[in-house]
């Protein structure tokens, strides 16, 4: 990608090195502001390199001049921590619904089956609180991305407001765990288990998806930035 | 003026260098020291989050464009970005008003008491 040469190069990639282990955040957003900052130094090496400068003078001045990996990676790290902050809201927006569906596939099932045993209403009860807890993420993590986007213009982002994300990913994660859970053991009993075998499926694939950016959320959220 | 006499005002010169079109990180920052006459000397590192947060608010959006054998991120001014940066240089204007009175109170017309 660089037309730097090797040895300019190397001081360059020593810089990003040092840069990628300071950095954390989602893999797509921290290679392309990598990728920019590497373009950059190669950018302002090359260009003193025609002012006459020796390519390795020419290579220390532009790192100089960039500010060291120390220097940037507080504004990059918010950059990063916002990111992931909204890619949690993203998937918590996304399948918070979908845990509510699931819990209505079981109640309904059970209600066509004319269930109405103890373990039935603690199903019930279990569902109406796990389904509230994952609607009030929803609303948060929806909160969040407009708070992070075109409303940050007018609207200065908490600076807290990654690690609020975090933990409202971290209980629709683990909603969708006890959901998963609860209609595996329904599926084992219910008659007509091809269709709650089918929302288990999905409950267990959002906690899949959930739980990682989750954690990755209340990773980079304690980091300074 | 390194930085820290620009912080604050960083996203004003970065919208306005955009103004006449596409530009890549590196023409960015050799357009802000052009404009200056070198007086503004940033720390070059610092534009790429910040290129990154106005695109996040949407003032700006980017593309990956080829360049010979290299792929450099362009940024572009959007609408929004159009209106932000007007915005900037009302503040600015108002701001150099403000305390080009206090400095020069004598070239000034004082407003009636």
């Amino acid at each position: 990608m660089s037309a730097v040469a090797p040895a300019a190069g190397d001081a360059i990639e020593e810089y990003v090195v040092e840069l990628t282990g300071t950095l954390h955040g989602p893999t797509q957003a921290k290679t392309r502001l990598i990728e920019e900052i590497r373009d950059g130094l190669a950018d302002t090496a090359e260009a003193l390199t025609h002012e006459g400068l020796a390519y390795a003078d020419a290579v220390r001045h532009a790192v100089r001049d960039f500010g060291t990996p120390g220097e940037l990676a507080p504004a990059c790290q918010r950059e990063l921590t916002i990111a992931q902050a909204r890619h949690t809201a993203r998937s918590v927006v996304l399948t918070a619904p979908l845990l509510i569906a699931c819990w209505y596939t079981l109640l309904g099932t059970g209600a066509a089956a004319g269930h109405d045993g103890p373990l039935q209403r603690t199903a019930h009860l279990l569902a109406v609180c796990l389904a509230g807890a994952a609607g009030g993420a929803a609303l948060l993590a929806a909160a969040t991305l407009a708070a992070t986007g075109a409303l940050a213009r007018r609207l200065p982002t908490p600076h807290r407001l990654p690690l609020v994300v975090a933990w409202a990913g971290t209980t629709t994660s683990v909603a969708m765990a006890l959901a998963a859970l609860t209609l595996a053991v329904a599926a084992l009993m219910a008659a007509n288990w091809p269709l709650i075998a089918l929302a288990c499926s999905l409950a267990a694939a959002s906690h899949a998806l959930t739980a990682p950016s989750a954690r990755a959320c209340r990773r980079v959220a304690r980091l300074p930035a | 003026m390194r930085t820290d006499a620009v912080r604050g005002h960083l996203d004003g010169l970065l919208l306005a260098v955009l103004e006449q079109g596409p530009l890549h990180g590196y023409a960015i920052i050799a357009a802000v020291q052009q404009r200056s006459g070198g007086v503004l000397d940033l720390r070059t590192g610092t534009i790429y989050p910040a290129l990154n947060r106005l695109e996040r608010l949407g003032l700006l959006s980017s593309s990956w464009e080829s360049v010979g054998e290299r792929r450099r991120r362009c940024y572009a001014l959007t609408d929004a970005g159009r209106g932000a940066l007007a915005g900037e240089r009302t503040a600015w204007h108002e701001f150099t008003t403000a305390i080009g009175s206090v400095l020069n109170p004598s070239v000034t017309p004082r407003p009636a008491s």
